[in-house]
């Protein structure tokens, strides 16, 4: 590897002592940009590939800091003394967050070389040694950019780190191959069975998803989570769950025919609302505002379901 | 006296130990309720002290052991004898004559659901007026000690830990014994007065522990129920044994283990207990194999010690040789502070040869209870640190965990542990100020690190002077007679373990604010030096002003942005290793002028918030009187994602390495629970932070939404307990000051 031209991405944050992403203590780098609009996404400053201001105005102590710098006036203090923002202005240049100590204003997403990022997740080298973990690519999904991935990802297995993906599985298969020599677990995310529902709730059809789960069930013996986020409408009949469940047993099937051995397993997560201030921040319409988690009775019948499934398998 | 009938099953069936256990915890919380209105906030200890009756006591406002102001309660009728003009006593004779009557007019305190009797109700410092004899001055350090607020620990009482063996070998009788002969070696005045106090302490015990017996056999004789009966006659029995005699039986070394850590707790504050499990395994070896002791009773017979004694205690760890000296006996320990679910203070050792299995069990009691028990012990580094000093890896293993952050020889080191303390951001300021107000030189981050330099050197100088001066005198000013008894050296050389008595003297110096000192370095070299936003005379005047108006609180949160120490490869990270690193190197270039070592460490104990108090407006954007931050801590809010291994990292870098320690304090809500992964990951946390050379542990695994609820309103959760820093405690006891650090330390992981 050619360490003097370490390949840049846009990532968002680098999340130190990640717990729910992966075995053991891990880091997760999360990359900007993903090629699904699901409506109630958890992490909405992933969705687009470039950097965004995020703007909490009961932060904001109306210093005016940002209108000085600001290049196109998307700043401003009204007559009454308050700071306005016009989003529609914004070049999100982040000349003013660099101003906003309140950090009112925050940009998200930056730009880094690989070498930068595999240098902060190397911070926690012991803590994954003692606990068995290792590194995560999130997103966003990080097969978007695949040749910073792929350096991050290579760059941690010469490191001798465990690494992880997680991914929405909606890009040709060779965003993906290039990048699974260096990974010792692929989580993918499915969210419908449905083609034209799960276009509904992400904006594109799941042909393609589905493709990369068989080829990645299938052609490789990388362990392989699947991971269902719980969404009430989207999939949260026992029917939804059960068509997923369903697929995941013939892919794990199909792995077993191909002479492979290693283990596909699914999990459920229950959508949440944590995100709500994001979208408010971003200027972004946050859809699933008005649905309501589903209860942990009602994860638990579920997961009964995935249990019957894969116990049968 | 107070004491709780339990209702008792049908007649003829013996209550469980359950039934027993819930009885006396249910008793302890009456009494802490009954503190917590006669006494209010206690931020400090629980301490299991016992009001005395109502029309037995008064309230007082004092100082405590540690130097904190707290309120006390006195018994009423007990005055102590001057033999100063200034109305104070001081010396072994008033010493041991005083504590002997106030033991002699003691009362006696039987539960009758506990197999072990006696508790005590008040604090013999209370009876002083003066913390140090006027006769002996050191006003010549006066200015240094005042300019740089510095927490001397001269006059300062306890700290080191003493032996428990010698007690448990010798007896009450065997230590009158061994002081009698002694007396015959040393003759001269000063040796017959020192022997004078040690033996009124131990005649004041005597009369305690007699009375007691007596008492329990007079009550077995009207108690009705026949279980309770027979254990009053139990506890008779053993107790008339031990006014003599060497304890013989697991249930007796308890016993007279809650005895003498009664009395030292009593006399001037000690809580050290060390390695309990080690003390008790002879007893437990042999009842077990002879069928007479079951592991119940076993832990029945610990919980009653610990429901009386909140002593610090080591469970596991090396001994002379290496080997770990966990035994299932140390389980038993860990087990009934599980079952107990008060503050207590049980610190398991993890290391390469430690038993993996301790950590693990003891990890599923704090995911279990939450009561931030117990605490982990990076045994390898603070072993090794400590030889680093010029000892023996054969003497650094004996090294027991017996308070808030610290370590000690038991019986054979005297330490000033956990009393002195140098405010890193009040020397920063000292510093500062004294270079602004040069007008011969150029301000800059460099000038200002040598003049930070100059001041720090001259702090440790000024402590130096105060070991020695303490060292010298504190025999003839308060005498540590209780402690003495089981040490190596006090009775055999007739001469205080405050001043000569033991072989070994490291005098503790603790740094704190490290976090506020490095930031606020940081945040100068970043705004004023490199980015021109702010002149220094602009920044001393926000100072001045404590950030005042507008403009002053947006020069405050510029310099608080600056990215902090703990938040990794920062140059607040850089500073805080380089502060870390003088500090060391200072505190260890030289011995204090008579020759004692100085051990550095990092622990501001419950004193974050006082000392605070002391220290003006920071350059981190800290506002003046505001707490610092927490011993080698980064300052809350360090990083937004407030990552625990960040933390972890941290606290491990700055770890000064001679063997006292430099704790993390974390206080973490998972979002796991221990069947998700959550233990195995902080198992891994725990590790990682001692792979990396971490020392100390002070973990809580809390459950964020209780932890808010119970800062509303505390009386919702009457026994939450929580680990404060070092010591555990009751959340409700705590004062609004300290139940906030609490909640502010709290990293929740979604």
């Amino acid at each position: 590897m050619d360490t003097n031209s370490s390949v840049s991405g846009v990532i968002f944050d680098i999340q130190r002592f990640s717990i729910h992403d992966g075995p053991g203590i891990r880091t997760t780098v999360f990359l900007k940009g993903c090629s699904l609009h699901c409506f109630w996404c958890h992490n909405p400053e992933g969705i687009r590939v470039k950097p965004e201001i995020r703007y909490d105005p009961a932060r904001c102590i109306n210093c005016g800091a940002c209108v000085a710098v600001c290049t196109n006036g998307a700043h401003a203090i009204d007559a009454q003394g308050r700071h306005t923002y016009d989003r529609t202005k914004c070049l999100s240049c982040g000349l003013c967050v660099e101003e906003c100590f309140t950090e009112a204003l925050v940009l998200t997403g930056k730009t880094q070389t690989a070498e930068q990022v595999v240098a902060e997740v190397l911070r926690d080298r012991a803590f994954y040694e003692t606990s068995g973990g290792g590194m995560t690519l999130s997103g966003g999904d990080p097969a978007l950019q695949p040749a910073f991935s792929a350096e991050i990802l290579a760059r941690c297995k010469a490191e001798g780190l465990h690494t992880a993906i997680e991914t929405a599985g909606n890009y040709p298969w060779a965003n993906l191959a290039g990048l699974l020599p260096h990974i010792d677990l692929v989580m993918m995310d499915i969210k419908q069975m449905d083609a034209q529902r799960h276009r509904a709730a992400t904006g594109v059809s799941n042909v393609r998803v589905l493709a990369t789960a068989e080829r990645l069930a299938v052609e490789t013996d990388k362990p392989l989570l699947f991971r269902v986020p719980v969404v009430p409408g989207v999939n949260d009949a026992d029917a939804d769950i059960a068509a997923i469940a369903a697929h995941v047993r013939r892919l794990s099937q199909a792995r077993r025919t191909a002479g492979r051995r290693a283990p596909i397993t699914l999990e459920l997560l229950a959508f949440h609302r944590l995100a709500s201030q994001k979208y408010q921040s971003l200027g972004l319409d946050y859809r699933a505002a008005n649905l309501e988690p589903p209860t942990e009775q009602r994860m638990r019948e579920l997961r009964a379901i995935v249990a019957d499934y894969l116990a049968t398998d | 006296m107070s004491s709780l009938v339990i209702e008792m099953p049908a007649e003829g069936i013996a209550p469980t130990y359950a039934e027993r256990l819930a009885a006396l915890r249910g008793e302890k919380m009456a009494q802490t309720q009954e503190k917590w209105a006669v006494i209010g906030a206690m931020d400090y200890d629980d301490w299991a002290l016992i009001l005395p009756p109502p029309d037995a006591r008064e309230v007082i406002q004092t100082i405590s052991a540690s130097g904190v102001p707290i309120v006390d309660v006195k018994m009423k009728g007990f005055a102590a004898e001057s033999n100063h003009p200034n109305g104070d006593f001081f010396g072994p004779v008033a010493f041991g004559r005083n504590f002997r009557r106030l033991l002699e007019m003691h009362p006696v305190y039987i539960d009758p659901n506990s197999s072990l009797a006696g508790g005590y109700m008040v604090n013999f410092g209370s009876y002083r007026k003066s913390g140090w004899n006027p006769d002996f001055d050191y006003s010549h350090l006066h200015a240094a000690q005042r300019l740089y607020k510095l927490h001397t620990g001269i006059g300062g009482a306890q700290h080191f830990c003493h032996d428990l063996q010698i007690g448990l070998d010798l007896g009450w009788r065997g230590l009158l014994d061994k002081i009698a002969y002694y007396r015959t070696v040393n003759t001269d005045a000063k040796a017959q007065e020192f022997y004078d106090g040690l033996t009124d302490v131990v005649l004041g015990m005597q009369s305690w522990i007699g009375r007691t017996a007596d008492a329990a056999a007079a009550r077995a004789e009207t108690e009705a129920d026949p279980f309770q009966a027979a254990n009053l006659r139990e506890i008779a029995a053993i107790n008339r044994r031990l006014v003599t005699e060497p304890p013989q039986t697991f249930r007796e070394a308890c016993q007279w283990m809650l005895w003498y850590q009664s009395a030292a707790r009593m006399y001037n504050g000690s809580g050290a207990l060390g390695r309990l499990d080690v003390l008790l395994q002879p007893y437990y070896e042999r009842e077990t194999a002879a069928g007479t002791l079951t592991d119940e009773e076993a832990i029945f017979h610990i919980a009653c010690l610990l429901v009386r004694a909140t002593d610090y205690i080591q469970l596991g760890g090396p001994d002379e040789t290496g080997r770990d000296v966990t035994t299932p006996l140390s389980y038993l320990i860990l087990e009934a502070g599980h079952r107990l679910k008060i503050p207590a203070n049980i610190g398991v050792c993890v290391g390469e040869t430690t038993d993996e299995g301790l950590l693990r069990r003891g990890l599923e009691v704090m995911f279990e209870d939450k009561t931030g028990i117990p605490k982990f012990l990076g045994v390898d580094n603070t072993v090794e640190g400590f030889a680093r000093n010029g000892y023996p890896l054969e003497l650094s293993r004996q090294r027991a965990y017996a308070g808030c952050h610290w370590l000690a020889l038991p019986g054979r080191e005297y330490t000033f542990n956990d009393m002195v303390k140098i405010n890193f951001a009040v020397v920063f300021d000292v510093a500062l100020r004294d270079m602004l107000a040069d007008s011969s030189v150029q301000p800059s981050v460099a000038e200002l690190w040598r003049r930070f330099e100059f001041h720090l050197r001259r702090a440790i100088d000024t402590l130096a002077q105060g070991f020695d001066f303490h060292i010298r005198h504190m025999h003839d000013v308060a005498p540590e007679l209780v402690l003495d008894l089981l040490c190596y050296g006090p009775i055999e050389r007739a001469r205080d373990a405050s001043s000569g008595g033991v072989d070994y003297y490291n005098c503790c110096v603790d740094g704190a604010a490290l976090a506020n000192a490095a930031d606020s370095f940081a945040a100068c070299e970043q705004r004023i030096e490199r980015e021109g936003r702010l002149t220094w005379a602009e920044l001393l005047a926000h100072l001045d002003a404590d950030w005042a108006g507008p403009e002053g609180e947006r020069v405050r949160l510029m310099m608080r942005s600056v990215p902090r120490f703990g938040s990794g490869g920062s140059l607040s990270d850089d500073h805080a290793q380089r502060l870390a690193d003088l500090f060391t190197r200072l505190v260890k270039e030289r011995r204090t002028p008579d020759g004692h070592q100085m051990v550095p460490g990092l622990f501001s104990w419950a004193m974050t918030i006082m000392m605070g108090k002391d220290a003006g407006a920071t350059p981190d954007g800290r506002h003046a009187g505001a707490p610092i931050a927490q011993g080698a801590n980064p300052m809350p809010g360090f990083r937004k994602d407030g990552a625990p291994t960040a933390l972890a990292a941290a606290v491990a870098a700055v770890q000064p390495g001679y063997g006292n320690t430099a704790p993390m304090q974390l206080d973490l809500d998972p979002g796991l629970t221990r069947d998700e992964g959550g233990l195995e990951k902080v198992a891994g946390l725990i590790r990682g932070h001692f792979a990396l050379g971490g020392t100390q542990i002070n973990l809580n695994v809390m459950d964020k939404e209780k932890v808010l609820e119970a800062n509303r309103d505390p009386s919702k959760y009457p026994d939450l307990v929580v680990r404060v820093t070092g010591f555990s405690a009751y959340f409700a006891s705590l004062s609004p000051e300290f139940r906030q650090m609490v909640v502010d330390r709290l990293i929740a992981e979604g």
